[in-house]
């Protein structure tokens, strides 16, 4: 029990930081692979917390879809966001 | 060769301790010595032959109040994807995906490519058995959905956009699919009332099993296989409509950008 928390930290703690790199990545395409890899600490979190349901659907969504529409996007626009 | 060996070992590693820790490990601890009321009703009602009334005839809670005690929530979410889906059909309707055909020799390297074509096969199996089995098991018509909706991208990003249309996958088939979905869905909520008026009883809007005064349900068995009524229907035409409303999303945004403003110009296109 104690190592779940403790993986659930874990997890969030990556997300944490991964969601602080997306924000401040100027970078748009990297920002966007960063959302994934913070996605991707939520999927486990969320797997630790016995939420099938939610992880069948957020990983495809968030690490799949999500990242492939907005990439689409950015090459439609332009790659690094400027001030 | 050894550094993958190394990867692939310690990734297989690393599944196992997790699914070790989450599920005979203890996991969060005991899952049932505290249930709260409202908890209750839904676990003893969702798989209970007994309360026939009141049941969804699915060990699957989440199916069962997705789909069953909250199914209005869920047909309306399904409406509002189905709008977003319109929405980009909409501005993207004068812009055929069909314009610069060309033939193969596009994409990413053949490496990529065979490994891509050994886990499509995979992927379709795996989003098909979340689907047919969203009604006993973790999963449903939208997480299948969700899955499959992957194959077209990676199609899309391996092969190129020209491979899907070598399939004859064009945004107009892709639309049919997902209106037979959202027929069938919209069948299932209607069949019965459909049902009740023609044998003269009462029935509710997307009713599954029996209710009090409403004696037409869906069967939940078909042989000795549960089926849960209404619940397989719905996972599997769900499944078709979001499938099929992502993969137009990725046809419509993978037309590269110069062709679409040529043929918002008028300058090449079927008008």
């Amino acid at each position: 029990m104690e190592v779940t928390y403790l993986l659930l930290a874990i997890a969030m703690l990556f997300a944490l930081i991964a969601t602080y790199l997306a924000i401040v990545e100027r970078n748009l395409v990297k920002a966007v692979v960063l959302s994934a890899v913070q996605s991707v600490a939520f999927t486990l979190a969320l797997y630790l917390l016995r939420a099938p349901d939610i992880v069948l659907v957020y990983l495809p969504i968030t690490v799949g879809i999500y990242p492939a529409a907005i990439l689409f996007l950015i090459k439609k626009t332009e790659e690094v966001e400027e001030l | 060769m050894k550094k993958e060996l190394l990867i692939a070992t310690s990734l297989a590693i690393t599944v196992v301790i997790l699914a070790y820790i989450a599920t005979l490990g203890g996991g969060l601890g005991p899952l049932f010595s505290d249930l709260r009321p409202l908890a209750e009703v839904f676990l003893g009602t969702t798989l209970n032959p007994e309360k026939r009334f009141f049941t969804a005839m699915s060990p699957e809670g989440v199916t069962a109040i997705v789909w069953d005690y909250r199914g209005l929530d869920t047909l309306f979410e399904t409406a509002v994807f189905y709008l977003a889906i319109i929405g980009a059909v909409a501005i993207y309707r004068d812009i055929s995906e069909k314009v610069g055909f060309k033939g193969g020799g596009l994409g990413l390297s053949k490496i990529v490519k065979v490994v891509t074509k050994l886990l499509i096969p995979i992927n379709i199996a795996i989003a098909i058995s979340i689907a047919l089995h969203g009604h006993l098991t973790p999963g449903g018509g939208f997480q299948a959905g969700a899955a499959m909706a992957v194959v077209p991208m990676i199609l899309i990003v391996v092969f190129s956009r020209y491979f899907l249309l070598g399939l004859k996958l064009s945004k107009s088939l892709a639309l049919a699919f997902r209106s037979i979905g959202l027929a069938g869905i919209a069948l299932t909520v209607f069949l019965p009332i459909i049902m009740a008026l023609l044998s003269g009883f009462n029935a509710y809007i997307m009713q599954n099993q029996v209710k009090a005064n409403a004696p037409v349900g869906f069967p939940a068995y078909v042989g000795n296989v549960l089926i849960s009524g209404s619940l397989i229907l719905y996972n599997v035409f769900e499944f078709l409509a979001v499938t099929f409303g992502f993969s137009i999303l990725f046809l419509l945004l993978s037309i590269e950008e110069d062709l679409v403003k040529e043929q918002m110009r008028g300058e090449v296109g079927e008008h």
